[in-house]
C-alpha cells in the first residue's frame, strides 16, 4: 500500500512536469491524479546520494569559497589556490574561529626578542578569500588599543590558538574601536577554554557600551545588535538621516544576494574536492590534542 | 578579493547571469527599480507570456527564476519564502498559483523555468530592443518553428537511410526464403514421381498457400 502510494505520487509529479496546464486552477491535483491512475510504472530515478560534506563547512572554511565577483573568477587559479591552502594547512594547524572569538597568534618577527611575537586579541573582522584570507585582532595593551592584521595563510605565522571559541551578534566588530576599552581588553596570559566536542558554537550576546561622539563611523546607521547605548548619544537629526539611508528592500533583492553568494551546487563541488583532506587534518588534530593532554613531569634538579 | 556571503544558500540559475545589474532608469532609485521588476514578475506569473523591452525582461527573468527556485527549495511552510512571494507578487492570488501550480510543474525540471526570445521592434518607433518572456510549459502555441521534421537534418537523413536499409534487408530475406522453398518443392517432386496423386495435390496446395502471403 505504502509503495503504491509512493508510485502514485511519483507518477503524479512526473505527469505534472510535462503536462501543459491549460487553465489556471489552484486545485489541479485531483484531475491529474485521476489521469495518472492507469499508467502505474515503477520509475527508477537516479539514486540520491547523501552528501558527504557537512553543511557547516561553509561557515568553518569560508575562505575556500571564491570571490563571487564574476570578472575575477578563474577556475584554474581558484583550484591551485585551494591546493596551496591545503598544503599550508598540512604544515600548521589553522583552527575554526569566527568574528568574536579570542585568538592568540604567534608569528615570526625579526625585531622581537627571540624572533617571535605572540599577540592575543579578539577577532573583529574576517575578509578576503583564498590565499589572501585575513583577519584583524584587537586588544588594549597599556591603555592603548592595538590592532594587528594577520593573513591566515601567511608563512610567517607559526601558531594560531583559539582561546575562546564564540560568536557575537554582529558580522564585524569595528565598533569596539569606539567602545569603552574594557570591552576589548583581554589578558595576554589567558588560558584556552576548550569547548565540548560537537557542541554548537556559543553566541555571546554581550552589549558593548560606546563612548561619546565623535565616532569613527556612523554606528547609528548600521543596525548593530551588539551595542547598548547608541540612543544615548544621537540627536533627532541623526535619527532622521539614519532612517533615510536604510534599505529595507535589499532583503528582497534576490539577484543582489545571488551575485554576492556562491550557488549551492558550486559550493558542494568545491567542498567535495577538499573535504577528504580537511577531514583527515581534523582527525589528526584531534588525535594530537588527546596526546597533548598528558604532560610529562619535568625532571628538575 | 571579497569573501562570499555564506549566510544564504541559493540554487544555481540555469540562465546566463550578467555580472552587474541594470539600473533601469528610475527616479525612485533602487526601490523604484524593484517596483518595476515586481510588476513585470507579477505579470509573468499571471499571463505566463509577456512582450516587453529586452533590458527589463532580462532583469526580471533572474528574479522570476530565483523566486520559483526558492519556492521549490523551501516550500510554502517557510516563512521567509512566503514573505518573498508576498513582496514579489503584487496580486496575492498569484501566491497560490506559485506554490500550487508552478512548483509542481517545475519540481523535476532540470532546465530553466523561463524562456526569453528576441522580438522584432516596430518601425518606425522606439529603438529599444524588444523581447518575449515566458514561463516554460505555458498553454500558448510555441513560438519557435518545429524543425524536427526537416528532411535535411542529420538525424532525419540517418533515419531515412536506416529505414531504406531495413526494407532492403527484409526484401532480400523474403527472396531467399522463396528461392529455397521453390528448390525444395522441385527436389521433392523429382525425388518421388511415382507417388499417389493425392500427395501431388497436397504439394500444390501447400505451394499456393506459400504464394498467398507474397501476393
Amino acid at each position: 500500500m505504502n509503495i503504491n502510494v509512493r508510485i502514485l505520487t511519483k507518477s503524479v509529479a512526473q505527469q505534472y512536469a510535462f503536462k501543459r496546464i491549460v487553465t489556471f486552477s489552484t486545485k489541479p491535483t485531483q484531475q491529474a491524479a485521476a489521469a495518472a491512475v492507469p499508467q502505474q510504472q515503477e520509475v527508477t530515478g537516479p539514486t540520491v546520494r547523501k552528501p558527504i560534506v557537512p553543511a557547516h563547512y561553509r561557515f568553518v572554511y569560508p575562505e575556500f569559497l571564491p570571490d563571487p565577483k564574476v570578472e575575477w573568477r578563474n577556475a584554474v587559479r581558484e583550484k591551485l589556490e585551494r591546493l596551496d591552502m591545503i598544503d599550508r594547512r598540512r604544515q600548521i594547524e589553522l583552527p575554526e574561529f569566527y568574528v568574536g572569538s579570542i585568538l592568540a597568534v604567534t608569528s615570526s618577527d625579526p625585531h622581537a626578542a627571540g624572533k617571535t611575537s605572540r599577540f592575543v586579541g579578539i577577532c573583529i573582522h574576517r575578509e578576503r578569500c583564498g590565499l589572501r584570507a585575513r583577519f584583524i585582532l584587537r586588544n588594549v595593551i597599556d591603555h592603548q588599543g592595538i590592532e594587528v592584521v594577520y593573513e591566515l595563510y601567511d608563512p610567517t605565522i607559526q601558531k594560531v590558538e583559539v582561546l575562546r571559541l564564540e560568536k557575537r551578534l554582529d558580522d564585524s566588530l569595528f565598533y569596539l574601536r569606539d567602545a569603552l576599552p574594557e570591552f576589548s581588553t583581554f589578558d595576554e596570559n589567558m588560558e584556552a577554554e576548550p569547548l565540548e566536542e560537537g557542541a554548537p558554537v556559543p553566541i555571546n550576546d554581550i552589549k558593548v557600551v560606546l563612548r561619546p561622539r565623535p565616532w569613527l563611523e556612523r554606528w547609528e546607521r548600521q543596525n548593530l545588535l551588539g551595542v547598548a547605548n547608541i540612543e544615548q548619544y544621537i540627536k533627532d537629526k541623526h535619527r532622521k538621516s539614519a532612517e533615510k539611508v536604510q534599505k529595507p528592500w535589499e532583503k528582497y533583492d534576490l539577484m543582489k544576494q545571488y551575485r554576492a553568494t556562491i550557488p549551492e551546487e558550486e559550493q558542494k563541488e568545491i567542498f567535495a574536492e577538499v573535504h577528504t583532506e580537511l577531514h583527515t587534518l581534523e582527525l589528526q588534530r584531534k588525535r594530537n590534542k588527546r596526546k597533548r593532554t598528558f604532560v610529562k613531569p619535568k625532571h628538575l634538579a | 578579493m571579497n569573501q562570499a556571503d555564506v549566510s544564504k544558500l541559493m540554487s544555481q540559475l540555469r540562465i546566463a547571469v550578467r555580472p552587474t545589474k541594470r539600473n533601469l532608469k528610475n527616479p525612485d532609485g533602487p526601490e523604484g527599480r524593484l517596483l518595476k521588476l515586481r510588476k513585470t514578475v507579477t505579470a509573468l506569473v499571471k499571463h505566463e507570456r509577456i512582450e516587453l523591452y529586452y533590458n527589463r525582461a532580462d532583469e526580471a527573468r533572474g528574479y522570476a527564476e530565483l523566486l520559483i527556485s526558492n519556492a521549490i527549495r523551501h516550500g510554502d511552510r517557510h516563512k521567509a519564502t512566503m514573505e518573498l512571494a508576498d513582496y514579489w507578487l503584487l496580486e496575492k492570488q498569484l501566491v497560490h498559483k506559485l506554490f500550487k501550480v508552478l512548483v509542481p510543474r517545475y519540481e523535476n525540471s532540470n532546465v530553466s523555468y523561463t524562456r526569453m526570445f528576441k522580438a522584432p521592434r516596430d518601425y518606425p518607433g522606439m529603438y529599444y530592443r524588444k523581447s518575449v518572456l515566458e514561463l516554460r510549459g505555458n498553454p500558448y502555441p510555441v513560438l519557435t518553428p518545429d524543425n524536427s521534421q526537416n528532411r535535411n537534418l542529420l538525424h532525419n537523413v540517418l533515419l531515412d537511410e536506416a529505414r531504406k536499409e531495413f526494407r532492403r534487408e527484409k526484401l532480400a530475406n523474403l527472396a531467399n526464403k522463396l528461392a529455397a522453398e521453390t528448390e525444395n518443392a522441385t527436389a521433392s517432386t523429382t525425388a518421388t514421381p511415382a507417388q499417389a496423386p493425392v500427395t501431388e495435390t497436397q504439394t500444390e496446395q501447400s505451394k499456393q498457400a506459400e504464394e498467398a502471403p507474397k501476393a
